[in-house]
């Protein structure tokens, strides 16, 4: 009788992997560099090389200046690229940041930093953002500044973004955001843990009181 | 443990029909689950159109929001979704995402016996110009245009900025 309670919780956890192989086909399209083994369905994916924090030295939401590595060095840091006139995934995308350090201590809080970088600096200046970012965390950083400096910080981290333009067909402003968020080491200031664009709210909650103390999740 | 073997028999074949069903949530798509948003069906043309798992993520402000549904048909005739609009937003446009970028589409196919899936990540409906900033626990009112079927209307529940179809919180 027991094995066959056994069995079953087996046979569940065989259907409960399944599920979430089904729910993870999209992952496939984030341009992930060296990944050490396979994390499969952990939405974390640790870097056997890890990416160099960016030298971008932009402007925050108060219009002033920002030294990326200055201002973060030490310090666990997450960093997302997207824009405000998102209606989808880069609201949620930190909005899911939000509510995952409501969980931690007031400390780990406070060490941490969110940095959102805008992909449409022509659009979202600093008080936009300002605006924007103080409707989902008010500590969270955000940056704008020359586009052509964001997209190179970005692409050093493997996030390709594209310039605002003008669809072809409907005339409207479309911008592109990155679909990764990156884990910045205290320990190392290296990037060394991504996040695709599935990451939920329990799977930051879970993983930031490691990120905070720069290991692995 | 010392049930007799009849509930243990019965404890197992409980866990069967659990996996059963979870495999089922998770490949079988969202529009069955009918908790969220109205559903109305109109088959006159042959395609039979019903919509559900719909909601909308408390936005961050009234300028910007996205909507998600799942509009199913059982018919046997295809369809497409034309506009959507709502006495709440100046202004409703269905996009695609590849990677990144969002695009502006004027219609989407709704297949015969298939699924027009709106999620996030993939296609949305984006809301402009909002009267007020939508909250969680509020109700948009859109109404779907389709090419050949009768128009259908939705309720939309706002769900938290964080909602997840798939955990349901």
């Amino acid at each position: 009788m027991r094995k066959k309670t056994f069995a079953a919780a087996a046979l569940l956890a065989a259907a409960t992997l399944t599920l979430s192989a089904c729910g993870s086909g999209d992952d496939a399209k984030s341009p992930v560099t060296v990944v050490s083994g396979d994390t499969s369905n952990k939405a974390a994916t640790i870097l056997d090389t890890p990416f160099e924090k960016p030298d971008l030295v932009l402007t925050d939401t108060h219009g002033a200046k920002y030294d990326l590595r200055a201002a973060t060095k030490g310090r666990p840091t997450l960093i997302y690229f997207g824009y405000t006139h998102c209606p989808d995934v880069c609201p949620l995308t930190m909005n899911n940041l939000a509510v995952a350090k409501k969980a931690l201590s007031k400390a780990d809080q406070a060490k941490l930093r969110v940095v959102f970088v805008t992909t449409d600096p022509a659009r979202d200046t600093p008080a936009e953002l300002g605006k924007w970012l103080k409707g989902i965390d008010p500590s969270f950083v955000g940056l704008t500044g020359d586009f052509a400096t964001i997209q190179a910080g970005a692409r050093t981290l493997g996030i390709s973004i594209e310039p605002t333009h003008k669809d072809k067909k409907t005339g409207k402003v479309v911008s592109v955001h990155g679909t990764q968020v990156i884990a910045f080491s205290p320990k190392t200031d290296g990037g060394y843990v991504l996040y695709g664009e599935n990451a939920t709210v329990d799977d930051y909650t879970k993983d930031l009181p490691k990120l905070i103390k720069g290991e692995n999740p | 443990m010392k049930r007799p073997t009849p509930t243990g028999r019965h404890l197992a074949l409980t866990g069967i029909a659990i996996t059963g069903a979870l495999a089922l949530a998770g490949c079988g798509g969202s529009g069955s689950s009918g908790s969220s948003g109205s559903s109305g069906s109109s088959g006159s043309s042959g395609a039979e159109l019903t919509v559900g798992a719909s909601y909308m993520p408390q936005p961050v402000s009234a300028d910007m929001a996205a909507g998600f549904l799942t509009i199913t048909n059982k018919g046997g005739t295809k369809d497409e979704l034309t506009s959507v609009t709502s006495g709440s937003a100046g202004e409703i446009t269905m996009h695609e995402t590849n990677g990144g970028a969002m695009e502006e589409v004027t219609s989407f196919a709704v297949p015969a016996h298939g699924q027009l899936v709106f999620k996030s990540g993939g296609n949305h409906l984006m809301f402009e110009k909002l009267k007020r900033r939508p909250e969680q626990g509020d109700t948009i009112t859109l109404k779907l245009k389709f090419a050949k079927s009768g128009p259908l209307t939705v309720e939309m529940p706002v769900k938290s900025a964080t909602y997840n179809p798939s955990t349901g919180h």
